[in-house]
């Protein structure tokens, strides 16, 4: 139940999820086969509540957006519908990271899986936010950047842009929507736009990478944790849509530094704890 | 529709059939069916397609 929580809330939350489920139960000493059926069908039932809350909260946007794809496709061109752009930007910027994340996400993981290496890029997180705040300061006092740019009018090159700084979520401890939200702001989104975007880019990577591990939760050595699935896939879903609700109010008025500093502190304190081999 | 799409869709087609037939391993970090890469490349196919479609439509004139 505490892995369906964690899961629900920081897949969300510019700290990283993957980190978290290294770091977490490395401190808290929980033993678990990571490659056991009955632990995978778990996972699975959590992302797949995970990608349910997404898709609800931003079911009028789907809508529109689904509905504005559909149109462009039958016409067979782009128009000025701002839905429409969005969809399309959201297919450009879904491309590189799914490529990316077919090919490299297993190879990376086993790579760089042990508690040192994930605090260590914890604390990279944290200087991404920290750096991306104070490039966009910089920019706007500059004022060579003082026009922020409307969601719908970014261009598709950066559309991609965004998409592809998702890719490196897939370093353990480094935040899909810290990557993107920071790479957003660089490209003078404002923090709600490019939260929003980056919210919405996320859902179809975790609702395709859900579906397609659906048939781990039919395997016959599942059947056992069927019903912890259920209940975690359900307790996931709503902290998911919790998080979701608070950070999309956060945005309004607040930034990433605080998220930073909460990356900095956890993994300064893992990173200590895995040198002095108190966890691995 | 222009050629080239077609190809292009006709070859992420063929290759999406390649890893869910188990034949094509390049990529993979085990042997098998390969769904995930199989799904890419249909997706990939599919947007070929539409990119196509966009591509043989007549230009239509912005306001």
């Amino acid at each position: 139940m505490v892995l369906a929580v964690l899961q629900g809330a920081s897949e969300l939350f510019p700290v990283s999820s993957l980190g978290h489920t290294v770091l977490i139960p490395a401190m808290l000493r929980w033993n678990f086969d990571r490659s056991d059926p009955t632990f995978l069908a778990y996972v699975v039932a959590l992302h797949l509540g995970t990608a349910i809350a997404l898709v609800v909260f931003y079911r009028s946007d789907w809508g529109r957006i689904v509905r504005a794809l559909t149109a462009s496709v039958v016409r067979g061109n782009l128009s000025s519908d701002v839905d429409e752009r969005i969809g399309w930007l959201l297919v450009v910027g879904t491309v590189p990271v799914a490529i990316v994340g077919v090919f490299l996400e297993k190879p990376v993981r086993q790579f760089f899986g042990s508690s040192a290496i994930v605090a260590g890029f914890l604390i990279l997180n944290a200087f991404v936010m920290f750096a991306g705040e104070a490039l966009r300061r910089r920019s706007l006092a500059a004022g060579t950047g003082t026009a922020v740019t409307p969601l719908g009018q970014l261009s598709w090159g950066d559309g991609g842009r965004i998409g592809f700084a998702q890719a490196a979520a897939l370093f353990p401890g480094i935040s899909r929507s810290g990557t993107s939200i920071v790479a957003g702001l660089l490209l003078r989104l404002s923090h709600e736009d490019a939260a929003r975007y980056s919210f919405l880019l996320a859902t179809p990577v975790i609702v395709a990478a859900s579906v397609l591990e659906i048939p781990k939760l039919l395997e016959p050595d599942a059947h056992a944790v069927l019903m912890q699935a259920i209940v975690g896939g359900v307790l996931a879903a709503i902290t998911a849509y919790a998080s979701v609700t608070f950070l999309t109010r956060w945005f309004h008025s607040h930034d990433l530094r605080p998220f930073g500093w909460y990356c900095l502190i956890v993994g300064i304190i893992a990173l200590g704890l895995a040198l002095a081999k108190v966890i691995t | 529709m222009k050629p080239l799409p077609i190809a292009l869709a006709v070859i992420c087609f063929v290759i999406a059939a390649l890893y869910l037939a188990g034949v094509l391993q390049i990529g993979a970090s085990h042997g098998g069916r390969h769904i995930s890469h199989a799904a890419l490349f249909g997706a990939l196919g599919v947007l070929a397609l539409v990119w196509g479609r966009f591509a043989s439509a007549p230009a239509t004139r912005r306001p």
